[in-house]
This record gives structure tokens, C-alpha cells and sequence, in this order.
């Protein structure tokens, strides 16, 4: 009963939405207010189990850990943020959080981001038993990379052979890398709908497998 | 008080946490694993913003029956209810986090399909584009159209079917072009992370700072 | 200019564009293709790898996705739970927002719901509590001794997944980039209980694998940029190998990161989950393969659709002489 009842409620609001296919309407509307309203509501319960409960107020009442009331304090300073006048303490929580994971997550990033991928760059382009085009594929890889970096690099005007002709190629070079994202994207997109699809005909309606 | 500590904050805070990652020694170890355990913490309490924010800004249209305040109410009587059906309710009234629960049935039936749907008109919106916006109106967009066509067909089995290159291009073209454009792009982008955490750290830049009871 | 076919072409009412797209997702369904959907190398990658894994490893499937990106990254991460649950790799489920949290749960629901055709028959913690009292924790003894106690697989189940000991659903944390460092130190210390709460500390799959620096892979299951957290701090701060499987919107942006030697592989949108599918199906971990490859005959159609769509607009366009005027005749709906 449990699921027949919400795979229907389910099938409503999914054609209620689809609804704005043709116009907005109020079913959509109110459709676009739950989900905010929920997931708020959701947002509340979880953080509670898994947070404020385990890792604050059991270990407050059961082990005395009143170490933990500093981190809860500093939290409870983002209520400060709807009293004007005492507003700017709000700062505080969120400098902390800031400054912190600025600052862990800087050597990382710079690891991740930039140093591994500036070390991927350099590559042998050729090594024996290489087939032809992994071969072009790498001398574009390497090239197609720094071309695509000086059209990227503003200081300098965009003339001469080398900074002419490499953001030329560099554009070249961004404008097939948005084509494959595109491509990529016409499927993702659709995928959501088969989604869809398949719970309206397999779940709701029962006509297929 | 008001802005020159919270930037020491900002400057201390992410200093440290620089160099403790450079400095493999058990007490930094130990600070660290501290740190990682009050973050979420204090992160938890952030919630407080976003639902006395919501609550506020719909409280308000409710109060003043503002235009469509009934659809503030959609907000406002789940974000309040689901946690006491969740957190406070016996089962026997429809409470609890597990099915047959109000919780559950208010996620898994009413959250996943809108959310998704809603993703899911993109699919629509995406095909009347491909009618109506992608052009061959020059070269650059030319050869976006192609890899694109390319790519696209490549990815689903009737590609193969049309010709076996298909796949096989399209994945050279992901591996080789793509990820040279993206790899430019991404270093890009990874330059600007490193500039931005500097600035914050270092206080040049305060955005963040806001006008908070200045 | 004079109003012409083109130009009628190109201010259809765009509602005939979404009638056909979803009149050609829909046909699909009842009139298969059934083409083979071949894996691709980015995909064997992680098959392979799990597939050298076993009791003694254990891995991280992170669902890192919304409700909103569920058709994609679903299929995806139930592909790579049954094959950890078939493995009997032990498996930690986390989340990096809230509603991933629910995404977790449905994702199991699916693979442990026993009216599915095939699943997976849970075993809760507390069920199996007189085995752990007795000292019986090892994947193979423990099986043994709960089959001995007269305890039958029911004929639909593809095996037992004991709580604690083949997974342990750690659930959400805020800041869950910090959360994985914090795991590289000590998974415990991040979550001291898991989402049905349950003490971590006891579980033995926790006791053989304290912190990621004791864990084989992280897999990710990802609608947004979250997914590189876990290359971030944890494979850059500890050398743990990560997985992806993104959606299609965001696979090109990760293929970088595959080159770099940073990704074991990636599973891009369904495309991807379907190729996990027919892997698992030719493992014979599976009988036939699920949702992402039946959805695969209804991309077929949908791509030629589109391709079809970008060729009319654009002969429409230049045979109507558009090109040269710039702009078209009236506003469209």
C-alpha cells in the first residue's frame, strides 16, 4: 500500500513538472516550493543524526568531552547574523572555517590541479611500438595544450607567429574540446528523461520490464 | 573587533594549516585530527542560517499575503514538519526515519521525482537548441558542430552500426584534443584556486567579509 | 523577406521539438534495439581493478550525486556495489550532502531489496552479534557458521552482505572535503557511528581498515566537481586510487585527470554505467544487465533524433538565406 501510494504521488508530480513543458502552471510552482521546502527538512534531520547527535551531544553527556562546547559556541555565532547589531560576529565561525581550509586544502590543490597536471604534460610523444595515432594524439595533447594556454594568456597581444598563430590554434583547440562536451552533454541530458521514462512506463504504469 | 580579527583568523588559521602540512611531526598530526573533528561542528550550526533565512523570507510573504503566499506554505510546512515526524514522532503516526514513514515517503516520493524531472526538462530544452541554435555559421563553429556530431554518435551503439570509426574517433578525439583544451582550461583554473585561497588568506581579498553590521 | 518554408521551419513552435523527443524516448521501450554496448577502456580500468580486489581489501563507493542526477550516477553506483558485494570486498558508504545521504540509501534499497529478481540479503549488525561474541568475524567462517544455524539463501539472492563486515553505510558529514582528510588520519574519528548507529569502533571491517591509508580504492559517484575532492585529499595526501563515474555533462572535464595517472578510470553517464552493466553480466556476476543498458536502446533513438534536428536547422538556416540576413523573421514561442 506504502509503495503503490508513492509510486503514484511519484508519477504526479513527475507529470507535474513535465507540465511546464507546455506552460508554467501551479502544480509546477508548488512542485518548485516542495523541493525547497523538503530538502530543508531533510537538510535539518540529517545534520542532527549525523552530526549535532554523535559528535556533540553524545559525547558531551555520556563522556564529559565539554571540550566539544568551544566548536559549538563558535557555531551558534552564526546566529548572530539575523541581530544587526552584533551581526558582524558571525564573521568569526566563518573566518575560522575559511582561513583553515584555505589553508589545507592549498598544497593539495596545487598538487592535484597544477604540478601533477603540468607533469602529465610533459610526455615522451613518441616511443617505440606506438601506433600512428597515438602518436598525433600526443603531439596534440602537448602542442594542443600550449596553444590553448596562449590564447588564454592576456598580456600580450595576440600577433606575431607565436602569439598569433598558437592562440589560433589554441582557439581551434578549445572549440573541439567544448564540441565533445557538447556531445556529452546531448546524452546526459537525455539519460535524465529515460530516467524518468522508465519509472512512468516500468514503475507507475507496469508496461515494461 | 569587527573586521581586523576575523582577518587574523583568516591569515593565523590558513598559515598554519600550510605549514602543518609540511611539517610531519605527531603534535601537528594531532592538532589536525582535532581540527577535522570540530569543522562539521561548527559547519552544522550553518544550517541555522539557511533555515531562518527561508523562514524569514516566506514567513514574511505568508504574513503580508504577498502574491502566491500560498506557495510559501509548501516551503515552510515541510522544512518544519519533516523534523518532527523524523526526530520526535512514533512510527504508529506515520514518524520515524524508515518506511512506512512521513520522512522517507516525503524523499523518496516527492523529492527524487520532482528533483529529477526537473533536471530532465533539460533534454527538451537541449534538442530545440540543437534545431534551432547550433549553426555552421563559420569555422570555429563549424568544427565544434563536428566533434560534437562525432563525439555524440560515438557514444551510443547505432554509431558503431553507422560505421565502426565512429567510437573509435570519438574517444581519440576525447583523449588527445579534448583533454589538451580542458588540460589548459583546468590549469587555468587551478592557477586561479591557489590566487584566490592566497588572497583570502592574506586578506586582499574580503568579499566574503560582507556588510555584516559594518 | 518573404515568409518561405525555411522560415516557417525555423519558428516552429518549439513544443512540437518536445513533443518529438519525448515521443521518440518513449517508442524505444517497447520496440528494443537490443544493439551490444561494448566497454571502453576508461571502464575496464575499474572493472579490472575491483575484480583483483577481495575479503582482505575494501574500497569507498561515495555517493556524491542529488536526486537530481540519480538516472546517471545511480546505475553506476549499484553496478559497482553488486560487484564489491559479489567480491565480498568490504564496502564504506559515505555521502557528501544531504540528500546524497538519501541517494545512499535508495541506491542500497535497490541492490538489498528482496523482491528484486536479483539481490543482495542483508544481515544486520545485530542479527550476527552472537557470531562476533563467539570470536567468528572472517568473511568466510562467518558465512559458515550462519548457514550452519540453519539460516537458507532465498533462491532470488545472489549472497548475504553481513553488516560491519561487508559494508558499513557511514553516511553525510558538513565540510566533507575536510571529512576525507580527517579519514586519512582515522576513519572513526570522522564518523563514531554509523547513519543506523551503530559503533564503528567495533566493526571489524573498521578494525582491519583504520583510516584510507588501509582502504584499495575510492569510487565516486558524482553530478558536480565534489567528485575531485577524493583526488584532492586523498589521493594527493596519501596516493589513495580513485574511480569516477560523473555524468555525461562532466566526463570530458575528468579524462585529463585518467592521462595524469590521477583516476584508475571513469565511468561517463549512462553510457558508462551500461558498459559497467554488460561487464558485470560477462563476469557472470549478474544475469542480465539493468536499467543503464535497456536505457541505452532509447539514447540510440534520441542521438539520431538530435543529429537529425542539428541537420534540418541547419539547412533550413543556409537554404532559407538566413545566413546572410542575420536575423530571423519573427519571435519564437
Amino acid at each position: 500500500m506504502y509503495t503503490t501510494i508513492g509510486v503514484w504521488v511519484a508519477a504526479l508530480f513527475t507529470l507535474a513538472i513535465y507540465s511546464f513543458l507546455y506552460r508554467e502552471n501551479p502544480l509546477y510552482r508548488l512542485g518548485e516550493h516542495l523541493v525547497v521546502g523538503i530538502s530543508m527538512g531533510y537538510f535539518i534531520v540529517v545534520t542532527y543524526t549525523q552530526v549535532l547527535k554523535p559528535r556533540l551531544i553524545d559525547p558531551i553527556a555520556n563522556d564529559g568531552e565539554y571540550i566539544l562546547l568551544i566548536p559549538a559556541l563558535l557555531g551558534l555565532l552564526y546566529i548572530t547574523r539575523f541581530f544587526p547589531k552584533i551581526a558582524w560576529l558571525s564573521r568569526y565561525p566563518m573566518a575560522f572555517i575559511m582561513g583553515t581550509s584555505m589553508g589545507v586544502g592549498f598544497p593539495l590543490a596545487m598538487k592535484a590541479s597544477v604540478l601533477r597536471q603540468l607533469e602529465a604534460t610533459i610526455l615522451p610523444l613518441y616511443q617505440s611500438g606506438m601506433p600512428w595515432h597515438s602518436v598525433l594524439g600526443n603531439v596534440i595533447l602537448v602542442l594542443g595544450t600550449l596553444a590553448a594556454l596562449i590564447y588564454f594568456f592576456f598580456s600580450k597581444p595576440h600577433k606575431g607567429p607565436f602569439f598569433g598563430t598558437g592562440s589560433k590554434i589554441g582557439i581551434w583547440v578549445i572549440m573541439i574540446g567544448f564540441g565533445a562536451t557538447f556531445g556529452f552533454t546531448v546524452m546526459g541530458r537525455i539519460s535524465l528523461l529515460i530516467g524518468r521514462i522508465q519509472f512512468l512506463l516500468n514503475d507507475w504504469l507496469g508496461l515494461i520490464n | 573587533m569587527k573586521r581586523t580579527v576575523p582577518l587574523m583568523i583568516v591569515l593565523v588559521g590558513g598559515v598554519l594549516m600550510i605549514i602543518q602540512y609540511f611539517i610531519p611531526h605527531q603534535i601537528s598530526q594531532d592538532i589536525f585530527d582535532n581540527y577535522t573533528i570540530w569543522v562539521p561542528i561548527i559547519g552544522a550550526f550553518a544550517l541555522i542560517l539557511g533555515v531562518g533565512s527561508l523562514s524569514r523570507l516566506h514567513g514574511h510573504k505568508v504574513r503580508n499575503k504577498a502574491p502566491n503566499w500560498p506557495y510559501s506554505l509548501a516551503v515552510l510546512v515541510p522544512m518544519y514538519l519533516l523534523p518532527v515526524f523524523a526526530l520526535l514522532l512514533p512510527a504508529s503516526v506515520g514518524g520515524g526515519m524508515d518506511p512506512p514513514g512521513v520522512y522517507n515517503f516525503a524523499y523518496m516520493h516527492i523529492q527524487v521525482p520532482i528533483q529529477s524531472t526537473m533536471f530532465s526538462l533539460l533534454a527538451f530544452y537541449i534538442a530545440s537548441a540543437a534545431f534551432r541554435a547550433f549553426r555552421a555559421k563559420s569555422l570555429l563553429a563549424t568544427l565544434l558542430l563536428l566533434t560534437a556530431v562525432i563525439v555524440m554518435m560515438g557514444q551510443v551503439p547505432i554509431g558503431e552500426l553507422l560505421g565502426s570509426w565512429f567510437p573509435k574517433v570519438g574517444l581519440w578525439i576525447i583523449d588527445f584534443p579534448n583533454n589538451a583544451a580542458k588540460r589548459a582550461i583546468g590549469l587555468g583554473v587551478g592557477f586561479g584556486i591557489l590566487a584566490t585561497q592566497l588572497k583570502i588568506i592574506f586578506g586582499v581579498e574580503r568579499n566574503w567579509l560582507g556588510g555584516a553590521g559594518e | 523577406m518573404k515568409e518561405n518554408i525555411w522560415s516557417r521551419m525555423l519558428n516552429l513552435d518549439r513544443r512540437w521539438i518536445f513533443l518529438c523527443i519525448g515521443v521518440v524516448c518513449i517508442v524505444p521501450f517497447f520496440l528494443p534495439f537490443g544493439l551490444p554496448v561494448i566497454p571502453t577502456a576508461h571502464v575496464i580500468s575499474i572493472f579490472d581493478y575491483i575484480e583483483n580486489l577481495g575479503p582482505e581489501n575494501a574500497i569507498f563507493i561515495s555517493f556524491d550525486f542529488d536526486p537530481g542526477t540519480d538516472p546517471e550516477n545511480m546505475p553506476m553506483a549499484v553496478a559497482v556495489m553488486r560487484h564489491a558485494f559479489s567480491r565480498h570486498i568490504p564496502v564504506f558508504f559515505t555521502a557528501n550532502a544531504p540528500l546524497a545521504q538519501g541517494m545512499l540509501e535508495s541506491g542500497f534499497a535497490y541492490v538489498t531489496n528482496p523482491d528484486a529478481q536479483e539481490y543482495f540479503h542483508v544481515v544486520s549488525w545485530q542479527e550476527w552479534a552472537q557470531y562476533r561474541e563467539q570470536g567468528i568475524t572472517g568473511r568466510d567462517e562467518l558465512q559458515a557458521a550462519w548457514e550452519a544455524d540453519g539460516n537458507v539463501l532465498p533462491e532470488n539472492a545472489s549472497g548475504w552482505v553481513f553488516e560491519g563486515r561487508d559494508f558499513a553505510k557511514l553516511g553525510y558529514l558538513p565540510y566533507f572535503a575536510l571529512a576525507i582528510l580527517g579519514m586519512t588520519s582515522s576513519i572513526a574519528s570522522q564518523y563514531p557511528e554509523d547513519m543506523n548507529g551503530n559503533p564503528l569502533i567495533d566493526m571489524p571491517m573498521l578494525q582491519e581498515h583504520k583510516s584510507l591509508r588501509d582502504v584499495d580504492l575510492a569510487t565516486t559517484f558524482s553530478g558536480t566537481a565534489a567528485c575531485m575532492w577524493w583526488v584532492t585529499y586523498a589521493r594527493e595526501k596519501i596516493g589513495l586510487p580513485v574511480a569516477f563515474g560523473v555524468t555525461a555533462v562532466s566526463a570530458t572535464d575528468y579524462t585529463i585527470y585518467i592521462q595524469s595517472g590521477q583516476l584508475v578510470g571513469q565511468m561517463g553517464g549512462l553510457r558508462g554505467a551500461a558498459e559497467y552493466e554488460v561487464l558485470l553480466q560477462n563476469a557472470g556476476y549478474v544475469e542480465k544487465p539493468d536499467r543503464a543498458f535497456i536505457g541505452m536502446d532509447v539514447q540510440n533513438a534520441a542521438h539520431l533524433l538530435i543529429f537529425f534536428f542539428i541537420l534540418l536547422g541547419n539547412i533550413a538556416y543556409f537554404a532559407g538565406g538566413f545566413h546572410k540576413k542575420g536575423v530571423l523573421l519573427k519571435g519564437r514561442r
